[in-house]
């Protein structure tokens, strides 16, 4: 992994953009998503969000399983808002 | 630790209190809970919406406030996303309509230019609404800007001013005995200082009640939507005029049969600079509770599509929600704890907070400053209730 490499693909962020979010104070996986828009895409952070935490916790040198998570947020996947009209009204 | 003035909590009106007071050569020092932005600040809307402010004193400092926004990315350094879009506030019913009327001319002699729309024109500027609305009001001031930009730049810009930001710093009490600031006991030691601001949005009542001000600031939970990111679908920001009348007038939406109408559903729209559409909003008393809710993401569908049928298609990548600072009659409070000398409080903004925050910044720094507001601040009285 070198510092172009993409950790959130929806987003296009990359490692180096990672690590910037880091040295600009960011101290939570959250803090960087809010700096730098990883996590906020489509896959809303399924894939990048245990990339950026243990990239976090490299840096603040703790096991990645002490990095606070995201916080959760739902629909779990992307649904039409139609879809989701149709499911929720009886 | 030593400062002019400890700033208390690190959402937009902290920042933006810690970046004028700095730059005014107050020697500052920051303190806050969790991390910058990750509260009220981070889980909102951007609007910098004029047309929902009350027509006086407070369409006053929004019209100030939206004027520092044109220049603030340049002032602070970093890509802010605002933009003056125009704005429009949709109406439903014959009934809206007069009141929309009225509210329209009261803005236009406070000083903001607000023209009415007939359906077919409103249509023409925004395409996804329905044929059913009756029109809407319009003002070309109303635009949008990225709240979390904004918070994180004001913190930035501070610390380049020398200020010093404590996270993770809960305060633990505010020092002032006889009424007498003396300094804040945090939880990693005591700092002394003649002056503190609290700003912590709807943590203020836990700090301030214990110097005896009774604060009526209140949680009022607002849920949002995030669409995928889309082509460009709208010109500029939208609300509607029942979200408007619930806001001032909250037992409107309490006695209600309409489900949507007792969660205080309204109609916001908002296209961020990233493409993702932004559906809001709901106004309900829930406690410190800040997880969306199925009945609230469902209500907010159910009305967005019936005034913006042409969401349908979209799809939903995420719903948030966040605590608003309500008050009782929908002003921040500003200004100094009456009985206290260096204990003052920028909190309350409710939905204002983004766009009134480089006015509250400004204007704090002013009076904790002594060099004299620019505004009269006394319809923001800490102590009016």
């Amino acid at each position: 992994m070198n510092a172009e490499t993409v950790l959130c693909r929806c987003e296009e962020v990359t490692r180096e953009e990672i690590l910037e979010a880091i040295a600009a104070g960011a101290t939570t996986v959250d803090g960087i998503k809010r700096r730098t828009r990883a996590g906020m895409g489509l896959c809303q952070g399924k894939t990048c969000s245990r990339l950026v935490a243990r990239e976090l916790a490299q840096v603040l040198n703790t096991h990645p399983a002490h990095i606070l998570p995201p916080r959760p947020r739902p629909p779990v996947r992307p649904v039409k808002i139609s879809d989701w009209r149709c499911n929720h009204e009886g | 630790m030593k400062a002019d003035v400890v700033v208390v909590g690190g959402g937009i009106i902290g920042c933006a209190c810690a970046y004028y007071l700095s730059s005014a050569k107050k020697r500052v020092i920051l303190v806050e809970r969790g991390e910058i932005c990750s509260e009220t600040s981070s889980s909102c809307d951007g609007f910098v919406i004029l047309q929902s402010k009350s027509p006086g004193i407070h369409l006053e400092l929004a019209l100030e406030s939206a004027a520092r926004y044109e220049c603030l990315d340049r002032e602070l350094d970093c890509e802010l996303e605002y933009r003056r879009t125009g704005g429009m506030i949709v109406i439903e019913t014959q009934e809206q309509l007069a009141v929309m009327e009225a509210i329209a001319r009261r803005q236009e002699a406070g000083g903001l230019p607000v023209q009415m729309l007939g359906p077919v024109e409103a249509r023409r500027r925004e395409p996804v609404l329905s044929r059913h609305i009756l029109g809407a009001t319009y003002s070309p001031l109303d635009g949008q800007v990225n709240p979390m930009h904004v918070t994180l730049a004001f913190a930035r810009a501070a610390a380049r001013n020398g200020a010093t930001l404590m996270e993770h710093t809960p305060v633990l009490e505010l020092e002032a005995p006889g009424g007498v600031l003396w300094g804040v006991r945090t939880n990693r030691g005591f700092i002394a200082a003649p002056a503190a601001v609290v700003a912590t949005g709807v943590f203020a009542p836990e700090l301030l009640e214990p110097l005896g001000l009774e604060v009526p600031i209140r949680p009022r939970r607002g849920q949002v939507l995030v669409t995928e990111q889309a082509p460009p679908l709208l010109t500029g920001v939208m609300l509607c005029a029942r979200y408007l009348a619930i806001k001032y007038r909250p037992e409107l939406a309490q006695d209600a049969s309409d489900p949507g109408l007792r969660l205080g559903v309204g109609f916001g729209l908002e296209q961020a600079d990233s493409g993702n559409i932004l559906i809001s909003n709901t106004r309900e008393f829930a406690g410190f509770d800040k997880n969306p809710t199925p009945e609230g993401i469902r209500e907010i569908l159910r009305y967005a599509t019936r005034l913006a049928p042409a969401l349908e298609h979209l799809h939903i990548i995420r719903a948030f929600a966040g605590l608003r600072p309500y008050t009782p009659d929908g002003l921040p409070l500003l200004g100094q704890v009456p009985g206290t000398q260096g204990v003052w409080v920028a909190a309350g903004h409710e939905g204002d907070g983004v766009a009134l925050a480089p006015i509250t910044g400004l204007l704090m720094s002013q009076l904790v400053s002594g060099t004299g507001p620019a505004f009269p601040v006394e319809p923001f009285s800490p102590g009016r209730f």
